[in-house]
């Protein structure tokens, strides 16, 4: 058991997934191999031409890459510089016409995903948790290029979020440690060791030294941080909803729960229009079909992906695991599979795979009419 | 039609078969490796643990291994490590700690519980930027005293800069074709084994490969571009500038108002330090990366020479390297040229036995698609070529591996030309003042050496590429880079 997992419900919680992963994991991996973008190009040992590399809870994938920034504050990454537009330039003509404009990633920081239901950005150079999100971890294509394509040479150079954020940091870093009284600002990476499958990552701060690993909470959209904190008299920890000041403790340990929740601020819904006063109708179905994520696994034109596809779905008649009898897809079926995806599981796909949508009535029935109108193809 | 059609594809994969076979000439025999299905074989570096497993750093993520087989078919590879960003460089401690400079690190990698996979992945040193740019890749030498050399590239102007950059940020460094736009890229930087870093020296492009050989003098190649109008090859001296200008940028004496790029031609060719072999672009070499040095015996005939791999080409330069008044300089020629060798070829290792080399390729980003594990082994059949190439006062000696033939003392063998290079802002560059040169006479100096006699010889660069007209000669052209007269 990781160290860290020492109140209960932590290990309760790892042990009862790590039981249902072992059973999926398999069944997963199979599926992953025919999914439309790895065929049969999918392993399950190393990373291969799939851009879609997926991790599970019982052993999430770790993957250091340039990583996008989806609107982070000045402030959260303090200890970056800032890049700037620059003059085209021509070897030939020295400067000329337009300007290069830089882009919107962060460079030195590690994405971690525990399968569709939880992934986290955490950077090496802030030495913090920037962003977490769930369905699905990163579409790489833009930074690996198209398997298929001769160069494998892409001009996005940013991998892509696969699904929607639910945790974006905020302000300054949550821990301010004390050295002598002052307070010591910039933190500097030590690496991480990975303690049953999960990644602990240490840095120092002035005389403190760090410890601190992320893992799914127990309710959807929440994870919890444990830290272990050595070599300073004094800490200040201030997170929204979270506050601890200590004194004299040396190593001090605690657990932070974040409870996350659907952002709005990543790059395809802040160009998307606001629907967030309008009545339920189709467009905004339609458009939260991409935004939430569930492209990532359900499509629309009846390929199988992780999860079934929606053509044809509505008004069906489906095989339930567990179940004798079959089951109409109905309005009530859609909105219990949306916000309880653990109700019913059609037969031949994992169970636990999907994470609950706690979202807004709305939205939900927004879905359920974008859904009504996917025929079979 | 159909018919024809089918006729096509039979040939063409009559064809495919062949190149994927083993090549054999008759000195060296050639053959390529295949990995685990779905697994771009996309080689970051590449080298052995003392157990004698081969290691595989890919780019993307995983770092693999396998103990070679007899039948390149029959490797069975397993994970190390993974997750990492790029891996660039790799230099093996022991079987259980793999020392790897990925794009934003240099990690040393532990198994500490003997489980045969990493776990513990340390940040030994992460002091230069990060741009973001995608072709700030790096390459790692270690110096024999705990510590490392760090080749830090630049970036490219076919990529764009974050807004969030690692390091500082350079306006003017931003500038140019290749470019400097975040720390220390173009430099060589020296970590100690405390982890602390301080610059060594700086000018440089994409020195895609660095090398500390067994005398400990430190090598490293770059890649013909702006500033280098053919691929050059350099022995890398404390606080020497090697002619990139952009790097200047973060040199602390450097008045930051100054833009490098606008210093003059001459300014910059009186600062910095010449190659010490050129490689013809068209012919030779068109990207370097990890030079080696070759081991004695094993290997054949060329112990103590260094290799240097083509990126950009299905070619593997030999170089012959000389001190001439105080300064290394030298002769190159293909140690491999097509011949079954894949485009990419950018990180190399011998085998622990000295008898075979392994070339690892990858040229994802750049070019055609290329990328793989090859590997070249020594047979038992005599290998015929000439060893070296050195100046003397009067021309050119040539020492062959065998006793020479008859040809070799025609005068007529020998076609001679003269050229030389300027650097400058645009992408490679021209030969220029393209003259040839007569081989006067020929004379046996011993039964595997003759001397070349030519009227005039020049120094300041100048290349003297010479073409040998024996058959079965396994290279038959030679390029001497001349930077200083031999006068004693």
């Amino acid at each position: 058991m990781h160290p860290f997992a020492k109140n209960a419900y932590c290990a309760l919680f790892l042990r009862a997934f790590a039981t249902v992963m072992k059973v999926t994991t398999y069944l997963a991996l199979a599926l992953l191999a025919f999914s439309a973008t790895g065929s049969l190009l999918a392993n399950d040992r190393f990373i291969t031409l799939n851009n879609e590399p997926l991790g599970t809870l019982e052993k999430p994938l770790i993957l250091r890459t340039y990583l996008p920034d989806p609107g982070l504050g000045r402030e959260v990454i303090a200890n970056h510089d800032l890049g700037y537009r620059a003059r085209k330039y021509s070897p030939g003509k020295g400067d000329v016409e337009g300007f290069d404009d830089p882009i919107r990633g962060i460079p030195a920081a590690i994405g971690v995903n525990f399968g569709a239901s939880f992934s986290y950005c955490w950077d090496t150079t802030e030495c913090r948790l920037l962003f977490a999100w769930q369905g699905g971890f990163l579409k790489m294509e833009n930074y690996w290029g198209k398997p298929e394509s001769g160069r494998r040479k892409s001009k996005g150079y940013i991998p892509e979020l696969a699904g929607p954020l639910i945790y974006l940091a905020q302000g300054s870093h949550p821990l301010a440690v004390f050295d002598d009284f002052v307070e010591t600002n910039t933190p500097v990476f030590k690496g991480y060791r990975i303690v049953d499958q999960i990644p602990e990552f240490e840095y120092t701060q002035g005389k403190a030294n760090v410890r601190v690993c992320i893992i799914p909470g127990k309710e959807p959209m929440t994870f919890v941080k444990h830290y272990a904190i050595s070599g300073v008299e004094e800490i200040d920890y201030e997170e929204s909803g979270y506050q601890q000041k200590v004194k004299n403790t040396d190593p001090l340990t605690f657990s932070v729960t974040v409870n996350g929740r659907l952002q709005t601020t990543s790059g395809a819904s802040e160009l998307a229009p606001d629907y967030s006063t309008e009545e339920p109708n189709l467009e905004w179905g339609e458009a939260l079909y991409t935004q939430l994520g569930c492209l990532a696994c359900h499509s629309t034109d009846g390929t199988r992906g992780h999860g079934p596809s929606f053509a044809g779905t509505f008004d069906s008649m489906r095989k339930i695991t567990g179940l004798d009898e079959l089951v109409l897809v109905d309005e009530p079926y859609l909105i219990e599979s949306i916000t309880n995806p653990m109700a019913k599981v059609v037969e031949g796909f994992p169970p636990g795979y999907m994470p609950p949508y706690p979202i807004p009535d709305e939205q939900i029935k927004s879905l359920v009419l974008f859904l009504k109108t996917l025929k079979n193809e | 039609m159909k018919t024809f059609t089918l006729f096509l594809l039979a040939v063409t994969s009559a064809i495919l078969c062949l190149s994927t076979a083993s090549h054999a000439e008759d000195a060296y025999q050639l053959e390529t490796i295949p990995f685990p299905e779905g697994v771009p074989p996309e080689v970051g570096a590449l080298g052995f643990n003392p157990s004698g497993e081969l290691v595989v750093a890919l780019r993307r993520s995983d770092v693999l291994m396998a103990k070679p087989t007899a039948d390149p078919k029959k490797f069975e590879w397993r994970l190390f490590a993974s997750g990492l960003h790029n891996a660039c460089g790799m230099h093996i401690v022991s079987d259980r700690e793999v020392i790897i400079s990925q794009m934003p690190e240099l990690t040393r990698i532990v198994d500490t519980d003997g489980d045969g996979t990493g776990d513990l992945y340390e940040s030994i040193n992460a002091s230069w930027g990060m741009s973001g740019n995608y072709h700030e890749t790096n390459h790692l030498t270690p110096d024999g005293k705990g510590g490392y050399y760090l080749a830090i590239g630049t970036a490219s102007h076919n990529g764009p800069v974050f807004y969030n950059v690692r390091g500082t940020y350079s306006k003017t460094g931003r500038r140019g074709r290749n470019y400097s736009a975040a720390s220390w890229k173009g430099w060589v930087l020296h970590v100690d084994p405390e982890g602390r870093m301080t610059p060594f020296c700086k000018g440089f492009r994409m020195h895609n490969g660095i090398m500390q050989d067994r005398d400990g003098n430190l090598w490293a190649g770059d890649n013909q571009g702006d500033w280098r109008a053919t691929t050059p090859f350099y022995h890398l001296q404390k606080d020497h500038f090697y002619g990139h200008p952009s790097s200047l940028v973060w040199d602390p004496k450097w008045d930051p108002a100054r833009d490098p790029l606008k210093m003059p031609i001459e300014e910059i060719n009186e600062m910095r330090t010449p190659a010490a072999v050129l490689l013809p672009h068209d012919i030779m070499n068109r990207s370097a990366s990890e030079p080696i040095q070759i081991p004695d015996d094993a290997f054949g005939p060329y112990g103590g020479q260094i290799l240097l791999p083509d990126n950009n080409g299905k070619r593997i330069s030999r170089l012959m390297l000389e001190k001439v008044d105080g300064q290394f300089q030298g002769a190159c020629t293909h140690f491999w040229n097509d011949n079954g060798l894949n485009l990419g070829n950018n990180r190399v290792a011998f085998s622990p036995d000295k008898t075979t080399l392994y070339v690892g390729q990858t040229s994802r980003g750049w070019g055609a698609l290329a990328e793989g594990v090859q590997r070249i082994t020594r047979t038992d059949a005599e290998v015929f070529d000439v060893l070296t190439m050195t100046l003397t006062k009067i021309g050119f000696r040539l020492e062959f591996t065998t006793p020479i033939p008859d040809s070799a003392l025609i005068a007529a063998t020998y076609e001679m030309q003269r050229y030389r290079y300027e650097d400058g802002p645009t992408y490679g560059g021209d030969k220029l003042d393209v003259t040839s040169i007569p081989v006067d006479k020929v004379s046996r100096v011993d039964e595997r050496t003759i001397d070349l006699e030519i009227t005039e010889l020049k120094n300041g660069g100048h290349v003297y590429e010479l073409n040998i007209g024996i058959e079965k000669l396994r290279s038959q052209v030679y390029c001497y880079t001349l930077n200083r007269l031999k006068v004693k």
